[in-house]
């Protein structure tokens, strides 16, 4: 009996409203974590940069990539503060489709038992009102995706950076072994926002699942 | 769905009780608004919370065009007074809402922008309705520090916010105090606990007294008419106020 409940009572647009709020407060953690290891990266490309010119001409290939994994560590975090701003926008879109919801709910509620459903067109001008934040927050979240996986092609970029200086390293001579440690801790690093990255891909907040 | 009931009536010029929901959940004190008409305005006094919107809103449709509700008057800042407020704006954007300066950035929370709130100051207003002059009355500390209620001379009601409030058993809910010294209990512990200053309290005994008043209308509980207004005020005077039971 209640397994037959559960499958066949359809969640209220205000649980939706709930979950969605909840799921992208988890993306937005998500990031705030990326952020954190992408200023990370900064430090290591620098340390990499002073490395590489302590190994001098064996280790050149290695100080031009070490170059391009700082930049693409400032991108990295341009692009995560881009993420953050669009998710407060979502964050507050949801919020006002929550309280929508909630009003929604009670003018209706006021104009079915008023005589005459007096108030129909207050009504209706607030659900014209609710399309209009629904259709923001439908773009918003496409908004959202698409910078999601800008974001997911730039790690993937900085990912062959890794691999690459891991190949650079190896030309290091006497400086191979602590190049091969740094790149393979840019490698680890950049891996690790790539899986994260991904699984937002995947955020609920975007199939609807 | 609340009830209406007309307390006043001269042509246009109505006080209408929105009292008693059968259906409120027992979580919510009960509360009466007030609706006060003349001529093609209307204000509503202490318009309640949000989650009986529905049933207030149904109940004064019965009797009154909601999109006419020119102005509503908030008693103070308490939400079961008028977190309803966004709701009642949305019938009516252009809808002022009277309230103590104490709180004029406070209820905005509930809704409203600038142009909703008129802050009343601590000595009171002169509140004009479609030509009828009302007049918020000091009454702060009894309870909210910034707490003012609203006497129609003409007709001769003030609406006395939470003073005279009672939390009525089932059964013993009517409109109007039949037997005051038995209503009287279920008011006792409320004022002795939520009203704060006797020294307020005496001031209010004192401008209460020299009003014409044919009716006492609190927020809860009934209505006081008649001789039972006067025999209200003088209980209250003798009362100790701003004590805790324990």
């Amino acid at each position: 009996m209640t397994m037959t409940t559960a499958l066949t009572t359809r969640p209220t647009k205000a649980q939706l409203a709930g979950v969605d709020l909840l799921r992208i407060v988890r993306i937005n953690e998500e990031i705030k974590s990326v952020v954190g290891v992408s200023f990370k990266i900064n430090i290591m490309a620098l340390n990499a940069i002073f490395l590489a010119k302590r190994a001098g001409t064996a280790a050149r290939g290695f100080g031009v990539l070490s170059n391009e994994l700082r930049v693409f560590s400032q991108d990295l975090r341009d692009g995560m503060s881009a993420l953050t701003r669009q998710i407060h926008g979502c964050v507050t879109e949801v919020s006002v489709v929550l309280q929508d919801i909630r009003h929604t709910a009670l003018l209706r509620q006021a104009v079915e038992l008023s005589p005459a459903a007096c108030g129909r067109l207050v009504l209706a001008a607030r659900e014209a009102e609710n399309e209009r934040h629904a259709e923001r927050l439908v773009r918003l979240r496409k908004q959202l995706r698409a910078a999601l996986d800008d974001a997911f092609r730039m790690v993937e970029l900085g990912g062959v950076l890794a691999k690459s200086a891991k190949i650079e390293a190896a030309y290091g001579q006497s400086f191979a072994v602590p190049l091969s440690q740094v790149s393979g801790e840019f490698d680890g690093v950049v891996e690790e926002i790539r899986a994260s990255l991904e699984a937002l891909r995947r955020s609920a907040f975007f199939t609807g699942n | 769905m609340k009830k209406t009931k007309t307390i006043f009536e001269d042509g246009k010029h109505k006080w209408i009780a929105i009292v008693r929901d059968p259906d409120k959940p027992n979580y919510l004190i009960d509360t009466n608004e007030y609706l006060v008409t003349h001529g093609n305005q209307g204000m509503l006094v202490d318009p309640g919370g949000a989650e009986i919107f529905p049933a207030v809103f149904s109940a004064l449709s019965a009797e009154f065009d909601p999109s006419a509700l020119s102005a509503i008057f908030a008693s103070h800042q308490d939400p079961d007074i008028c977190s309803s407020l966004a709701l009642w704006l949305e019938f009516n954007p252009q809808m002022r809402c009277y309230v103590s300066w104490l709180w004029s950035s406070f209820i905005p929370h509930f809704g409203g922008s600038t142009e909703t709130f008129v802050a009343m100051p601590d000595e009171g207003l002169d509140i004009l309705l479609d030509g009828l002059h009302l007049q918020a009355i000091p009454a702060h500390y009894l309870h909210s520090s910034g707490n003012l209620h609203l006497y129609d001379k003409v007709a001769k009601v003030l609406f006395s916010g939470d003073v005279g409030a009672a939390l009525l058993p089932p059964g013993e809910d009517g409109l109007f105090v039949d037997n005051f010294d038995k209503h009287i209990r279920h008011a006792e512990g409320f004022h002795r606990r939520w009203m704060g200053s006797n020294e307020a309290k005496r001031r209010w005994c004192e401008r209460a007294s020299q009003m014409e008043i044919d009716m006492l209308c609190p927020q809860h509980g009934a209505i006081y008419q008649g001789a039972d207004v006067q025999r209200f005020i003088n209980w209250f005077d003798g009362l100790q106020v701003g004590l805790c039971g324990s």
